[in-house]
C-alpha cells in the first residue's frame, strides 16, 4: 500500500514523458498504452485511463502529439495517439533531463561527499 | 457494452454535451470495451469483466471536471425583485429630467449666441410635452399599484445597445432634416430626446440596485 503511494508520487511527474516514450515506437490508443504501462512495470505501477486521457488531452493542446480515429469496430471507434515532432523533441529533452537528474538525486541520497 | 455506455453517460450528466466530450465519452467507451474483451479472453464471465473494468477505470470526476459544467455553459443572468412601478416612475422621472434640463439648457445656449432657428421653440415645447406625458403616464401606473414587484434580469449591455444604436439613428435623422430645410439646429431638442432611451437604460441599472428599489422575492 505505502510502496504504490510513493511509486505514484514519484512517477506521476513523468506521465508524459512515458506516454511520449511509448508513442514514440509506434501510435496506440488508450487503453493499450495503460496495459503497455502496467506490463513494463510488471505490475507495479498501474496507470489509470482517466490520468491518461487528462495527460493526453493537455499533451495535444501543446502539440506534443496527436490523435486520430481508428476503423469502426466491435466496440466502436478507437482513438489513437501519434507522437509529433515535438513530442519527440520533448521526449529527448525530457530524456536527457531524467537521466541528469537521475545520477544527481543518486549522488544526493548516497550521501557520497567525495570525502574521505 | 449498454452497461458500458450507462456508466460513461452517467459520469459525463453533469457537463455540456460539446463534440470534444461526446468524443472523449467514445473513447472511454472503446477503451472498456477492450478491456472488457481482453478479461473475457482470460477467462472470466462477461458479467464479472465488465464489473472488472468499469471497477478499475476509477474516479472519472476529475477527468470530468475538465469539461464545462452545464451551469456554466449558458451564464445565468442575474434577476433581481424590484418594486416596478416605483422603480419605472424613478427612471422615468429622472431620464426626462436629465433630458429636458439638456434640451432646455442646449437650446438656450443655442439662441443666445443665435445659433437655434425659432422653430427649435416649438420642436423644444413638443418633446418637452411628450416627455411630460411620459412621466404622467409611469405616474398614473405607480399609482394604480405602487407594491407592484417584478423579478426582472439585470441585463443592461444589450438593451443600451440598441438604445445607442436608436440614437444614432434620430441623430442623423435631425441632422438630415436640419439640412434639407436649410435650417440650423432645430431639430436639436429630437437630437438630445433620441438620447433618452439610452439614459433610462443606465438609471434603471443605477436605480435597481439601490435598497429602495429592491423588493422581496415573490413567492411561487
Amino acid at each position: 500500500m505505502v510502496d504504490t503511494a510513493i511509486s505514484s508520487d514519484l512517477i506521476r511527474g513523468h506521465i508524459d514523458t512515458i506516454i511520449l516514450g511509448l508513442l514514440s515506437t509506434r501510435d496506440r490508443y488508450g487503453y493499450e498504452l495503460c496495459k503497455e504501462v502496467a506490463i513494463l512495470s510488471g505490475g507495479e505501477y498501474e496507470l489509470k485511463e482517466p490520468t491518461l486521457y487528462s495527460a493526453a488531452r493537455r499533451m495535444e493542446n501543446q502539440g506534443l502529439i496527436r490523435s486520430y480515429w481508428g476503423e469502426e469496430s466491435q466496440g466502436g471507434r478507437r482513438k489513437y495517439y501519434a507522437i509529433s515532432p515535438e513530442g519527440t523533441e520533448a521526449y529527448r529533452r525530457n530524456l536527457a533531463d531524467w537521466q541528469r537528474a537521475r545520477r544527481l538525486i543518486d549522488r544526493l541520497i548516497a550521501g557520497d561527499t567525495g570525502k574521505e | 457494452m449498454e452497461a458500458i455506455k450507462y456508466y460513461v453517460k452517467g459520469a459525463f450528466s453533469g457537463v455540456e454535451q460539446t463534440p470534444e466530450v461526446l468524443e472523449q465519452q467514445e473513447e472511454i467507451i472503446a477503451d472498456l470495451v477492450a478491456k472488457v474483451a481482453d478479461l473475457v479472453a482470460e477467462g472470466r464471465s462477461e458479467e464479472e469483466a465488465m464489473g472488472l473494468a468499469i471497477g478499475s477505470m476509477g474516479d472519472l470526476s476529475t477527468l470530468v471536471a475538465e469539461f464545462q459544467p452545464l451551469e456554466a455553459a449558458v451564464p445565468a443572468i442575474p434577476r433581481t425583485a424590484v418594486w416596478a412601478t416605483r422603480l419605472d416612475l424613478g427612471v422615468v422621472a429622472l431620464s426626462a429630467g436629465v433630458g429636458a434640463a439638456v434640451m432646455i439648457g442646449s437650446t438656450a445656449l443655442g439662441a443666445l449666441v443665435d445659433l437655434v432657428e425659432p422653430g427649435a421653440g416649438f420642436t423644444l415645447l413638443a418633446t418637452l410635452g411628450v416627455g411630460g406625458w411620459w412621466v404622467r403616464n409611469a405616474y398614473l401606473r405607480y399609482q394604480a399599484d405602487p407594491d407592484a414587484i417584478e423579478v426582472r434580469e439585470q441585463e443592461y449591455r444589450t438593451r443600451f445597445r440598441k438604445a445607442v444604436l436608436v440614437w444614432g439613428g434620430t441623430a442623423l435623422l435631425a441632422t438630415f432634416m436640419n439640412i434639407t430645410t436649410y435650417t440650423d439646429f432645430w431639430c436639436w431638442p429630437i437630437w438630445v430626446a433620441g438620447g433618452t432611451w439610452a439614459l433610462t437604460v443606465k438609471m434603471e441599472k443605477w436605480l435597481s440596485r439601490r435598497p429602495e428599489f429592491i423588493a422581496p422575492e415573490p413567492h411561487e
